[in-house]
């Protein structure tokens, strides 16, 4: 779902740097606040583990293949702010060293890939009750996926609409072919994320006892760190 | 994490990614994501992009998991860099 140059409407890429930054500021200035040295190694071999776990991509049927984002998992574990500045961390080096993801379309695949999909990973995992948290974690990890697809689809229509064709793709080949294919895909992600969260569950479970930071105040078996207490 | 734990980890993902590398390419290799599947049946091609990226993940087993193991270790390296800055910043 790496979005390259060209694809996009100048202007909407354009909106999505603009908004990726905004989300990135407030992200970085709660983080400040509230991030704890202990985070910093599951930081980072998170950020390490999704990145090669993206290069995997995985046959859904029809010649077309996904692989996992990975951010409800990283959201999951870290809450929505770090799991959005790990996602950042991953898209960046991608795109400046591996040429996966144009330069121009960074703020774009940032909101689709980190912002979307990490806050709905985390808040969609918190709104299921302890003893259906494995479904919460599937559907968590599911519309993540999802939705940051119909995010990109939507931008395409946009991107089509605006430059009267010359960008984008029209909404009704975009929308659904985008959503369809990710719907798939989705089932793969929300299979390996609660894989290896139940893994992780019976192998290091202190891991997923972690403070997570969050907006709200602290509460729930975890004993969030609140960014805004 | 004690580093001990870490190193664990770490080769266990290399470990995973090697094996994971090799059913990539018999199963996946040849086709694209649903993006570019999406763009493809819309007949819409693929730019030039605006800044060459120096690396790319490579077109066989070897290259994809030399490639692998240093994307790896620029992003292990770059959010542990980033992590600690934000602790440092903490009141």
């Amino acid at each position: 779902m790496h979005i390259p140059d060209g694809l996009m409407d100048p202007l909407v890429a354009a909106a999505g740097w603009i908004l990726a930054l905004v989300v990135l500021v407030i992200a970085t200035r709660l983080l400040n606040r509230r991030v704890e040295e202990r985070h910093i190694p599951l930081m980072a071999l998170l950020a390490a583990g999704i990145f090669v776990a993206q290069m995997l991509n995985f046959p859904i049927g029809g010649g077309t293949t996904g692989h996992l984002v990975g951010a409800a998992l990283a959201a999951i574990l870290l809450g929505p702010y770090a799991g959005a500045m790990v996602m950042m961390v991953i898209l960046v080096i991608q795109c400046l060293l591996f040429g996966d993801g144009g330069v121009t379309a960074l703020g774009l695949n940032f909101l689709n890939m980190g912002f979307i999909g990490c806050f709905t990973g985390y808040y969609v995992h918190r709104a299921f009750p302890e003893k259906y948290r494995k479904a919460g974690i599937f559907a968590a990890a599911w519309l993540a996926v999802f939705l940051g697809s119909l995010a990109c689809a939507i931008e395409l229509a946009a991107s089509n609409m605006m430059s009267g064709g010359a960008f984008g793709i029209a909404a009704p080949v975009a929308i659904p072919a985008m959503t369809i294919y990710h719907a798939v895909i989705g089932v793969g992600e929300g299979i390996v994320t609660t894989g290896i969260l139940v893994f992780l569950s019976q192998v290091s479970p202190e891991m997923l006892k972690m403070p997570k930071i969050t907006a709200g105040k602290a509460s729930g078996p975890e004993k969030e760190v609140a960014a805004d207490a | 994490m004690h580093s001990r734990q870490m190193l664990k980890v770490v080769a266990a993902i290399f470990a995973a990614f090697a094996v994971g590398l090799v059913f990539y390419f018999i199963f996946s290799a040849a086709f694209g994501d649903g993006l570019e599947k999406t763009m493809e049946n819309a007949g819409v091609e693929e730019q030039e992009p605006v800044y060459k990226a120096p690396l790319s993940y490579g077109d066989n087993y070897l290259i994809a998991l030399v490639m692998g193991i240093l994307g790896f270790a620029a992003v292990l390296g770059c959010a542990f860099l980033f992590g600690k800055l934000l602790v440092k910043k903490s009141p």
